[in-house]
């Protein structure tokens, strides 16, 4: 079979780049969760991991930063993939996980819920404990999540009564962005100054708010996301030849852009509104994954969600180890560390990109 | 057999019409040059043939049935486009290729797509492009690999849009010469759109000349000559013959 195949055999370096990142993430991930801002030493970390020594570092371990990593696996992969998908459903290397709008959405119910409903609440996550007694914790995820929905069906529902231009899906993206901000910054101009910064502080990503029970809520939408953007993958690949060509190749473009834009947004809206806006990555690991190792779908998909798995837990560990006890919002820090790496690798001379 | 009968088109919004009843007929492995001035409809024609827009009237046939009652998967599997602004993606030629086989596979290739696709790079003299990246090849190559991509469609009919729009005198007629081969050895129908009036008597078998929407002249060779040409294109020029070949020169006189 292999010398059929001759003329396709691929370059090993699909397998190492994927083999690689699997290991690199895999690492980042054990050393996250032995490291962290209580004064437990490695091994004590290490014990509490294998479920000895004291109930209370079993518990910093298990509910705080297993919880945590996991988001940020999670949520890496899911930004990682929705931000390729979105870049190439839409045609536009600008396009992200947040280009219907989705985050900006997601910002204005946390706000909603927060100053208008609960009057500031909301912990920055770092404590568990300091909720309002009472309150509901998935109240305002659940608000921003529904304004985030929202703010997709109306998209999508506006782009199918017109034809579905891609730079028409932008524009609009932008135009309710721009909407949702607006009514943001009145609603934080009327709230109060405990109000306010809880809802500033929720508009910063961070991944300590993560539960097991958000994170499996993620991991589930990511996961089904995932999975059909990879059975589409050539479909994807086909669409790179232009919105005309494609249609001539027998692939339905308009039902391919509709299912991915909504899986994409989908993501993002559940990770915005359980996690914070975490920006960036969803415009950073697909570019680097596509510099690097071209555009076949059917590898772009994985890499750019394991890029995104490490570009997450870098940033976390940082925003963590940086924050001197109160962890930095993580993105900042995937902004931060990201932008310099992506800015080297574009403009990066390097022509012949491998496929 | 390609038949457009009456096909028409206007836009939606500004009801502007494009086609007024074009009407023309492709037989199995022929191949159809359509001339005429830019905007008199040819790039309208050609998308309302490839499922690309929808006509406002008429019908189009292929061997008979509907193409615009066609599922796109079924219409792909008879009818291939080489578009005139090639895109790929960074992929390789392989797999560049590979992509005229969705029509047959959906969502992933089988062993038979593979071979397909080795069998069609063979043919045309590609093996060694194989792992290259599509991106980094000239215009002519690229071409060269549209053309592969839709022979791998397995298609009876492909349609050119300005095949050598793009290209160097030398690699016009290497395209030329290749599309012509196929359609020879593999039966296949092409219709192509073309500026240059000579390249299209070299390589065309029956002649569309559109005009304000309607096909104004169709045939063989012979209806190529100088009263339709200025009927058609505004200009005059004079027909010679060298090599018993009709050739076309001139245009208006310039003034020096």
């Amino acid at each position: 079979m292999e010398t059929t195949y001759l003329l396709r055999r691929k370059h090993k370096i699909y397998t190492l780049a994927i083999l690689g990142l699997t290991l690199a993430v895999a690492a980042l991930a054990f050393v996250c969760v032995l490291v962290g801002s209580s004064d437990m030493t490695f091994a004590q970390s290490l014990a509490a991991l294998g479920k000895t020594g004291s109930a209370a570092q079993i518990r910093i371990i298990w509910n705080i930063r297993v919880p945590r990593v996991l988001a940020a696996v999670i949520a890496g992969a899911g930004l990682g993939v929705s931000g390729l998908i979105m870049q190439t459903t839409l045609n536009n290397p600008m396009a992200s996980p947040s280009t219907l709008g989705v985050s900006n959405a997601a910002v204005f119910g946390a706000n909603l819920s927060i100053i208008a409903f609960a009057g500031g609440f909301l912990s920055t996550g770092n404590n568990l404990n300091n909720y309002t007694v009472g309150a509901n914790p998935y109240a305002t995820s659940v608000m921003a999540f529904l304004f985030a929905g929202a703010s997709i069906l109306m998209i999508l529902g506006l782009c199918t009564l017109r034809a579905f231009s891609p730079n028409v899906v932008v524009l609009a993206g932008m135009a309710l962005s721009s909407v949702w901000t607006a009514a943001t910054t009145i609603l934080q101009y009327y709230a109060t100054d405990v109000g306010l910064s809880a809802a500033v502080v929720w508009s910063f990503g961070d991944l300590g708010r993560a539960t097991y029970r958000t994170d499996a809520i993620m991991a589930a939408v990511v996961l089904a996301g995932f999975a059909y953007f990879m059975v589409m993958s050539w479909q994807y690949n086909v669409l790179l030849t232009g919105e005309a060509t494609a249609r001539t190749m027998g692939v339905r473009v308009d039902l391919l852009r509709f299912t991915s834009m909504l899986l994409a947004s989908l993501i993002t809206a559940v990770c915005v509104s359980f996690l914070g806006v975490i920006g960036f990555v969803g415009i950073i690991c697909p570019h680097v994954t596509k510099k690097l190792l071209g555009q076949d779908h059917w590898i772009t998909i994985p890499v750019s969600a394991l890029t995104g798995m490490l570009l997450l837990l870098l940033a976390d560990t940082l925003s963590r180890s940086l924050g001197g006890g109160s962890a930095l919002p993580v993105g900042a820090i995937t902004s931060l560390l990201g932008a310099p790496f992506f800015l080297t690798v574009i403009f990066s001379g390097k022509e012949n990109r491998r496929c | 057999m390609l038949t457009c009968e009456n096909v028409t088109f206007r836009y939606e919004k500004s009801g502007l019409p494009v086609l007024r009843g074009a009407s023309l007929t492709l037989e199995q492995g022929q191949i159809g040059i359509l001339l005429g001035k830019n905007g008199s409809g040819k790039t309208t024609l050609f998308k309302t043939i490839l499922g690309i827009r929808r006509p406002s009237g008429g019908a189009i046939r292929f061997d008979g049935e509907d193409l615009l009652k066609m599922p796109r998967r079924e219409r792909a599997r008879r009818i291939a486009y080489v578009p005139q602004d090639i895109q790929f993606g960074a992929l390789t030629v392989f797999d560049s290729v590979l992509m005229g086989r969705v029509a047959y596979f959906g969502l992933k290739a089988s062993h038979e797509d593979y071979l397909a696709v080795e069998k069609i790079l063979r043919d045309m003299g590609l093996e060694s492009y194989a792992r290259r990246n599509v991106e980094a090849l000239s215009g002519g190559e690229r071409q060269k690999i549209a053309i592969a991509r839709a022979m791998a469609q397995e298609p009876k009919l492909m349609v050119f849009d300005e095949p050598t729009g793009n290209l160097d005198i030398r690699n016009e007629q290497l395209i030329i010469r290749e599309a012509k081969k196929l359609a020879r050895e593999k039966n296949i129908s092409i219709l192509s759109s073309l500026h240059d009036l000579n390249q299209a008597l070299a390589f065309g078998d029956k002649f569309f000349f559109l005009k304000d929407g309607v096909v104004k002249y169709a045939g063989g060779p012979e209806i190529v000559n100088e009263d339709v040409i200025q009927d058609i294109f505004d200009i005059d020029v004079k027909m010679v013959k060298i090599d018993n070949q009709k050739v076309i020169i001139g245009g208006n006189n310039y003034e020096h």
